[in-house]
Parts: C-alpha cells; sequence; structure tokens
C-alpha cells in the first residue's frame, strides 16, 4: 500500500516548522546555477538536484563540449575559461586511466528537462549530518560511504569544495589514516550471516 | 506517521544542525532534513533487471519501496560498479502509470475486472480455442526477462498440460542464432568461458558488437586490463564509428553482411600461414558442411514458403528451412577457403587487405589470448548461424578455446535469455537442459519428470516468432498470451502485424506499464516488477542468481508465473503445479534442477543460490565451473590436460567445425533506396524503452529516437543534427530528427536509428528477413531512402 501524498506533506511540513524554528534564518553559502545567469541555491540543493538519491552518479551539469571528461576533471581540478571550475574527479584511477576509463557509462547529458511521465519515486534523501568525534579532539569519522570514492580532496579542497566540508589541512594527503568510515557494514554477506536481509514473504 | 518516530527523526535533525551551512540548514529544511543513515534502510541482493551481464545490486528499501540501490562489492561480476541504467533502478519501479488492475477492453474504452474474471477468461479463451481448433491455435510469447520460474511454468503448461509446443520467447529476436551457433558445434548450448576472460585474455575482438554502451560494466573490466596491461588490444569489427570505437586499438569497418567473407578471409590466411593448430584440431575437431546453395535457403521474408531471394515474389506466411550436414575435412577446408583471398575479401567486404593481414596475425599469434565477443550484429544477421559457427571456426582452427583469456564468448541483451530461455528451454523446439522436443528420449525424460502419460508433449516443434505473428495475424493462432515483452514495438517490419483489437482473435498482455502492446490487446494483466517478487536469472556467463522479493507490488499486480499457474488450474491442469500457494518457487526450482543433473547443465541448488552471489553451471558437489570442457576446471573432464567435448555425443565427443560461405544480405541499397539502414540500442535506454524511459535522468539524457547521418551525407541532403527527416523503405516511413556526429558515426551510405522510442519505431522500415537456421531476424540491413521534411 502506498503512503498518501498528504500525509508525506504533513510530516515534511511539520518536520520543516520545527527545524525551522531551531536553526532560524540565515543567507550563507550558496553556489551559482549553471546555465541561469546570476541565480543561487545551496550547495546542497543542487547536489540533490544532480542525483536521483544519495548515492547515485550525478549528471553532468554542462552541455557536451566534445572533449574527453578528464582533460578537465584532472587529478587537481582545474579552472576553464567561461565555464567555472571542473572539479577533480573523487575516482582514484581516473587521472591515471588516460584513455582507458569510461566516465560516461555511469555520468550522462540532460539534454531535456522534461519527463515522459510522472514519476512517483521517493529518492534516498541526503545524509547532511557530520560524522562524529571517538573523544573530544579526536578526527572526525567519515559519515558516508567511499565506495569508488577515493580520491578524498576532490570534495574536500580547493574551489570546487563546499565551504563546510574543506579541509584545513590539504597537505596531508593520506586522509584514512586518520579519519576511518564508520557506516556499518559496507555490504551485507550472506556467507558469513553478519546480516543478509531476507525478502519479507 | 508515529508521534514517536516524528520526535526521533526530529531529535536526528537537530543533533545533526552544527555541520549545516546555512544554505544548507534552508535545504535540510525544505527536505525535512531527516537525516536518513544506512540504519533506516533494509537491504537484499538481486541482480540487475535490465541486460544479460548480471551485475549484482544491492537494493535499499525504506518503508515498503525501493529508494536506493548500490553495486554490490561482492559481486564476481561487477564488484561494485554499475552502469546509469543499473545505477537508476528504483525509479523503474515508480513511473505514475504502473499497470495495478486488470483491464477488459470495453468498446473504445477499458473496464477494471477482478483477478478471478479475468484468469476465468482467458482459461475459457484457451479451452474454446483448443476445442475448436486445435493445441496449435494457442500460443504464449514471453522473453528473455522471465525468470526461470516464469519460463518453466509456461514450458511445462504448454507442453505438458495444452499439448503445444507454441510456447516462444522474444529471445528469438535476441540470441537465437547464437543457441544454433553452440548446438551445431558443441551439441550443447552456452559458452565455455566466463566473465574471468576479460582479465586474462591480451587482444578483444568485438564482432558488430558495440560493448562500451551494451555492455558497459564488462567492458569496463576490459578497460581496466588494459589499465594494468597496456599491451592488451580491442579491436573493434564494425558498420560504424560507436562509443566503443573510442577505446580501440584498431577499426575495421565493412560492408554490412560482409563479416561472413571477412572471417573466411582471416581463415584463408590462417591455412595459408601455416598457424593452424594440427595438434588440437587431430584431437578436438571434426569438419561438418551444410546447405549453401541461395535458392534453396532464401531469406524468410519473400514467397510463400520464404525461399525467394527478391521482394518481387511477395511477402511470406512460413519459413522452416532446415540444414542438412555432411561430413567434411580440413582438405576441403583448403579448397573452399581458395575462394577467400585478401583481395578478393577486401572486394566484398571493404576491409583493406592489410587489415585482414592484421587479423590473421592476431587469431593465429599462440603467444597471446584471443577472445571474440559478439552479441546483435552477429546474431540478428540472415546469416547468423554461419556467422556464430564461423568466429568459433576462428578459435577451434588455433586452439584457442576452453582455456582462461581465450574463448569466444556470446554476450547476451536480456537478463535470463540464458537462465530461461536456453536453460529452461521456451524455445518452440526446446526442453531444459539442452533437450528438444523432436527427440522421443527426451521427451519421455520430460514427461516422467512430469509425472505425465508418455506422449502426452507434441513432437513437432510450435511456431517460431516470426512465423508465430504471421500466423497469428492470418488467425491460425487464435489465443496468444504475452508476457515481459513488447512485440508491438520490438517485431520487424511492424506494418505486417498491424492489430485491430475485435478481430476474433484473443490478445493478453502482461506488462508493468502500458505501451503499444497493451494498446492492441483485449486484456491487459498488471505483473510485478523485479524485486517485487521471487527470482531466478541466469547470465551470459552460466551464472545463476536468485534474490528474494524485497516489496509489495503496486494495487493488484501479481508475478508473471502466478498469473499462469492460476489459468493452468482453472483449466484442470493443477496437477502440473502441485505445491503449496505460499511455497512453490523452492520445489519448482528443485523440479528444474533435476533435468540439469549428470549432464554438465547442472545448475546450484535454491539453497547454494540463496547465500552466494550466483554460481557458473555447471555446479557439482557445490563447486561452480568456470571453464568449460577444460580439464582442470570442469569436473566432467576426466583428462589431465587439454579440452575434451564431452557434450558432442552426435561428434564423437569432438566440436564441430563448420564450412560456412558468403551470402549477400537479403536487401542492399540500390539507386530507389540508397541507404543500408542498422537499428539497434543506447546505452541510457533498454531495449523498446517502457521501463527505462520511465526515469528522469535517463530519459532526459536520451529522450527521443533521431537518425544517424554520415556528415557528407547530411550536407548533401542540406540537413544538420535536430533537423527532421523522412526515413523511407519499401515497407514503411518514419519522421525523425537526423543527429550527425552524435555518439555513433556511420559510414556515408549508412543509416542508424535507435529503437527505444516507441513514437518513432525504426520496425516500421525493417525487413522480415531472418536467419535460415535460428530464424531470427536480420535488424541490422536493410535499404532506405532519406527525404528532407
Amino acid at each position: 500500500m502506498r503512503r498518501s501524498h498528504r500525509a508525506r506533506l504533513t510530516r515534511r511540513t511539520l518536520a520543516g516548522v520545527a527545524l525551522a524554528l531551531l536553526v532560524g534564518g540565515c543567507g550563507g553559502d550558496t553556489v551559482p546555477v549553471p546555465g541561469r545567469e546570476g541565480a543561487v541555491k545551496s550547495a546542497a540543493a543542487v547536489r540533490a538536484e544532480r542525483r536521483a538519491y544519495d548515492g547515485a552518479p550525478p549528471t553532468i551539469p554542462h552541455e557536451n563540449f566534445g572533449a574527453r571528461c578528464t582533460a578537465c576533471h584532472d587529478a587537481q581540478g582545474q579552472s576553464v575559461t567561461g565555464v567555472g571550475f571542473a572539479p577533480a574527479s573523487p575516482h582514484d584511477d581516473t587521472p591515471r586511466a588516460g584513455g582507458t576509463i569510461r566516465c560516461r557509462q555511469c555520468h550522462v547529458f540532460v539534454t531535456t528537462g522534461e519527463s515522459f511521465v510522472r514519476s512517483e519515486y521517493e529518492p534516498l534523501e541526503q545524509d547532511l549530518r557530520r560524522g562524529g568525534r571517538a573523544t573530544p579532539g579526536a578526527p572526525p569519522t567519515i559519515p558516508h560511504r567511499t565506495l569508488m570514492r577515493e580520491n578524498c580532496v576532490a570534495c574536500h579542497d580547493g574551489p570546487g569544495a563546499r565551504e563546510e566540508i574543506r579541509t584545513g589541512h590539504p597537505e596531508r594527503s593520506r586522509c584514512r589514516q586518520c579519519h576511518v568510515p564508520v557506516t556499518g557494514r559496507e555490504t551485507f554477506d550472506s556467507e558469513l550471516g553478519d546480516g543478509v536481509t531476507e525478502g519479507r514473504e | 506517521m508515529k508521534r514517536r518516530k516524528f520526535l526521533e527523526t526530529l531529535g536526528a535533525s537537530a543533533a545533526g544542525v552544527a555541520a549545516f551551512s546555512c544554505a544548507d540548514r534552508e535545504e535540510a529544511v525544505r527536505i525535512g532534513a531527516q537525516g536518513v543513515s544506512d540504519a533506516d534502510l533494509t537491504w537484499s541482493k538481486a541482480p540487475c533487471r535490465y541486460c544479460g551481464t548480471g551485475c549484482g545490486v544491492e537494493v535499499g528499501v525504506k518503508e515498503g519501496r525501493v529508494v536506493t540501490v548500490r553495486g554490490d562489492v561482492k559481486s564476481p561480476v561487477n564488484r561494485g560498479l554499475l552502469c546509469v541504467k543499473g545505477y537508476h533502478l528504483p525509479g523503474m519501479l515508480y513511473g505514475e502509470d504502473r499497470l495495478e488492475y486488470p483491464m477488459l477492453r470495453d468498446g473504445s474504452g477499458w473496464k477494471r475486472i477482478s483477478w478471478d474474471e479475468a484468469l476465468d477468461l482467458i482459461a475459457s479463451k484457451y479451452q474454446e480455442a483448443l476445442d475448436q481448433h486445435g493445441p496449435e491455435s494457442v500460443a504464449i510469447y514471453g522473453s528473455g526477462q522471465w525468470t526461470v520460474f516464469d519460463g518453466y511454468a509456461a514450458s511445462k503448461w504448454f507442453r505438458g498440460g495444452l499439448r503445444s509446443n507454441n510456447v516462444e520467447p522474444n529471445a528469438r529476436l535476441c540470441m537465437a542464432s547464437a543457441v544454433t551457433g553452440f548446438m551445431t558445434q558443441f551439441q550443447s548450448d552456452e559458452p565455455m568461458g566466463c566473465y574471468e576472460d576479460f582479465e586474462a585474455g591480451d587482444d578483444f575482438v568485438m564482432w558488430g558488437n558495440n560493448m562500451a554502451e551494451m555492455h558497459p560494466v564488462l567492458f569496463s573490466r576490459i578497460l581496466a586490463n588494459k589499465r594494468e596491461n597496456p599491451g592488451v588490444r580491442i579491436i573493434d569489427i564494425a558498420t560504424r564509428r560507436t562509443p566503443t570505437t573510442d577505446y580501440a586499438d584498431m577499426y575495421v569497418e565493412f560492408t554490412p553482411g560482409s563479416d561472413l567473407a571477412l572471417a573466411n578471409g582471416i581463415l584463408h590466411l590462417l591455412l595459408r600461414n601455416g598457424q593452424v593448430d594440427n595438434a588440437f584440431v587431430r584431437e578436438n575437431v571434426i569438419f561438418k558442411r551444410g546447405i549453401e546453395d541461395l535458392n534453396r535457403i532464401g531469406y524468410g521474408c519473400w514467397g510463400e514458403d520464404g525461399l525467394a531471394t527478391d521482394h518481387t515474389a511477395g511477402p511470406a506466411e512460413h519459413y522452416g528451412f532446415r540444414d542438412q550436414a555432411r561430413d567434411s575435412s580440413l582438405a576441403e577446408l583448403e579448397r573452399f577457403l581458395r575462394d577467400y583471398t585478401p583481395e578478393r575479401v577486401s572486394e566484398i567486404s571493404g576491409v583493406p587487405a592489410g587489415q585482414i593481414h592484421q587479423l590473421a596475425e592476431l587469431y593465429g599469434d599462440r603467444g597471446r589470448g584471443t577472445v571474440s565477443l559478439w552479441c546483435m550484429g552477429v546474431n540478428q544477421h540472415s546469416r547468423g548461424t554461419w556467422m556464430n559457427n564461423l568466429i568459433t571456426d576462428l578459435h577451434l582452427i588455433t586452439g584457442k578455446i576452453s582455456r582462461p583469456g581465450a574463448n569466444p564468448f556470446s554476450l547476451t541483451g536480456q537478463p535470463s535469455a540464458c537462465g530461461t530461455v536456453r536453460e529452461v528451454g521456451t524455445l518452440a523446439h526446446r526442453l531444459p537442459a539442452d533437450m528438444v522436443v523432436m527427440n522421443a528420449e527426451h521427451r519421455a525424460k520430460a514427461e516422467e519428470i512430469w509425472g505425465l502419460p508418455a506422449g502426452t508433449i507434441p513432437p513437432r516443434p510450435g511456431y517460431h516468432t516470426m512465423d508465430m505473428f504471421r500466423a497469428f495475424m492470418r488467425g491460425d493462432v487464435k489465443v496468444m498470451w504475452t508476457q515481459t515483452t513488447n512485440p508491438w514495438v520490438s517485431i520487424p517490419n511492424l506494418n505486417r502485424i498491424r492489430r485491430e483489437p475485435g478481430d476474433g482473435k484473443f490478445l493478453v498482455v502482461s506488462d508493468i506499464y502500458p505501451t503499444p502492446s497493451t494498446e492492441v490487446a483485449d486484456l491487459v494483466l498488471p505483473s510485478a516488477a523485479w524485486v517485487e517478487r521471487e527470482g531466478v536469472f541466469g547470465n551470459s556467463e552460466r551464472r545463476t542468481q536468485h534474490w528474494h522479493k524485497a516489496v509489495e507490488p503496486p494495487g493488484e499486480a501479481t508475478e508473471d508465473a502466478w498469473q499462469m499457474i492460476q489459468v493452468a488450474k482453472r483449466m484442470g491442469m493443477g496437477h502440473l503445479f502441485p505445491w503449496p500457494e505460499d511455497d512453490w518457487h523452492e520445489p519448482m526450482y528443485e523440479e528444474y534442477r533435476s533435468f540439469t543433473l549428470g549432464l554438465g547443465k547442472d545448475v546450484a541448488s535454491y539453497q547454494q543460490l540463496k547465500e552466494t552471489r550466483g554460481m557458473l553451471w555447471p555446479v557439482v558437489n557445490g563447486v561452480e565451473t568456470r571453464y568449460r570442457y577444460a580439464a582442470g576446471y570442469d569436473p566432467y573432464v576426466t583428462k589431465r590436460r587439454g579440452v575434451h567435448f564431452y557434450k558432442a555425443k552426435g561428434y564423437g565427443e569432438k566440436a564441430a567445425f563448420w564450412l560456412r560461405p558468403y551470402h549477400p544480405p537479403a536487401e542492399s541499397p540500390d539507386e530507389e533506396y540508397p541507404f543500408w539502414l542498422c537499428t539497434g540500442r543506447v546505452l541510457e535506454h533498454w531495449h523498446t524503452g517502457s521501463m527505462t524511459r520511465r526515469v528522469k535522468q535517463l530519459y532526459q539524457a536520451a529522450p527521443e529516437g533521431y537518425v544517424e547521418l554520415n556528415r557528407a551525407d547530411a550536407q548533401r541532403l542540406s540537413v544538420g543534427s535536430g533537423q527532421m527527416v523522412r526515413v523511407v523503405s519499401r515497407r514503411g516511413s518514419l519522421e525523425l530528427p537526423a543527429e550527425v556526429d552524435g555518439r555513433g558515426k556511420p559510414p556515408q551510405g549508412s543509416v542508424f536509428i535507435p529503437f527505444f522510442d516507441e513514437s518513432r519505431m525504426p520496425n516500421v522500415l525493417t525487413l522480415d528477413a531472418m536467419d535460415n537456421i535460428s530464424k531470427e531476424p536480420d535488424y541490422k540491413k536493410c535499404a532506405v531512402r532519406i527525404e528532407r521534411v
């Protein structure tokens, strides 16, 4: 049985109001919206817009320039005249892969704003909580999965990085020496019996 | 929402507040900031719903709905990686127009009816046809997306209950030529290698196969191999440039249909250069030759019996050509190949002689592992079985077979084309585990396992797909049921099967969304999709994979197998499905499995499938087989070294090398229709697009059909990308936008149209010519002209 839209809306509104009371209004960290001169949105909103769900590969936010992706999205990222900052790829093997990686297997262009039929899909929403610390002063843990995103600085350093997740010590290149993921199991494992989820019947 | 849950959510949000920037805070307020984490999700495993690769997917469920997926890092197929279709699987389930209730045609509209009414109606329609017109007047047309359960239920019900072999899958349109290829050479279907070939091989030769778009995750495995080992080479043998070409070390462009000549040209040079592995051939190979006379074979599309060779003979109604084998020899092969000098092959194919020499050197180099890969370019070919034979011949003559990194490897396009169509046997002539209805012993074995009286299963194969639809239009088939497929988009020469309901026949269509096929149905049934039900698929590398039901289907949708079983019960055939209503999957699977044991086709036990990321058959004592026929890998091989083609009892347990000539395509460009038309798929959409077009990101990446034109042709016609053109063939015409220098670049005189867009169906143009042996139609070659609109 599907939940009704009304119930969902009510719940969201309630949560929203409660949260708004807690945090109050503010201006703050925004990013320009590609293709819309002068428009700005919150970084999180832009991030959500480009993904089907939290964890989905983002769509490509610019037009097809006909160039190889890694020409701009290299190991450090670079400023591209007239376009903006092309962030580094978060995937470890991208920079050294040269012509032997196919980015567009997962990342596709957006060529229209329309849809074939309306979708009732409700995605897994963004997890905006921060990682914890074992003790005060301990390095914070990694609050998200790192699968295939080994190059931490792609998101956590440089002009492409959102301010609040930008590292204060980019010179220390081995991030995971101190920061460890705590998302629980990376995957279920039925052979070892550590939590295969039997479907309901 | 329960109050306590709300408070918990709020608590989680409040705790996270310190992490937010201001703008993010606003965003968090907008979305409710529930702070979803893994802890709120239930995960289960499943193979991907789409192609034959069979990637492992972890499915994340929250409050009864699929909200996320991720690549399963423990799946040996994809090791955590997916393609853009796979990453966007959840959206596929939730298009707003999901079919939720049985709907019966009511004048020009539809009326909702109950399942009881629907099932009673189907049973009475089938019974009436059986009583009045016999078992050949009923049919079921399923697909390579049928689970093992769906296919097994259909085959058992039809052959053992209705006593009709009119069971067919859309896989006839997809990999039937690979089946006949493997069967004619090894007397057992499916490849000997596995995906580990992609790391073990040195040279990857793609025959008419745009792997970068069609099997992206497997292509990435080859790219990873190339990254680690720069000597690895990719050879793209094709009729147009595609994203695969961007990664190729060598691009070999041939005239459509001339791959037959090219393969023979390579064989010619291998023999001439002394690169035959004589010891291997002596020990393991015999030589065969079939009927080669064009006038005895035809193309299946013209003349009453399909044997005519040009369109003036009018459309065909039946095509039943049967090949006849005779013994041949290496000496005869040498004489046969004299016609295929590099010069002559170059003339036929347009491939420079130098490239033919390079290809021969590559196949002949004993120091390098060669993997040949093919999919629709070779299978959807008016001589597709021949082409399958010739590619495998290249491996047999050089001994590059049944060892890691050296194999002919047929890729499949549907998730259970192998597991269901080929292994369970849902082609009109097949039974489980390589058995066929024409063989009395095979029928007897099936009747014994099914507990049926001897003589129940009819010995004559039913209609193959193309003849089945022709028979339905003629009225010889009165009642047809289609499941998990969209024939009114995917059958070639669509204008031949235009249907107005109320024509005295009865068409039932089970699907998950409305399609052009449901539009012409008399009764539409809502099906459960993918993880809305329990299932088993079998992928391209012989891997059988199981998944649990993870969410409820919408409305009153039910699984396809259940629908068939309920109709069978209403027709007094409940004895075929004697299992409890709430626990029939495992016993049904284990009954099916009993067909496979001891034959080298042994699928894994249900329990083992539940516990693993799938198992490669044959599975003996719980151990899978990575390389069939290979000593040290295959438990059925008792030799200490080398290979043993033990399934080929009729060939003295050797593999058959087939001598196969070049034949021209059924229709080639001429003055009136000067362009070749090829049709196919794109990365973002799966087949007719009924699932993937409902996913926002996939639709927005590739919203509509188009025709790829060569730049020079476009300039001559004065059209640019986005401008509408009309494509016209002898069978129909279609208006669609041109695309120049897009992802695919056909050579001059060639155009390509993808078939995912139901509003721009290239099958109104295509020809219903088919392979002489497999009866698989050729979607890759016909003649069209282009007009400016």
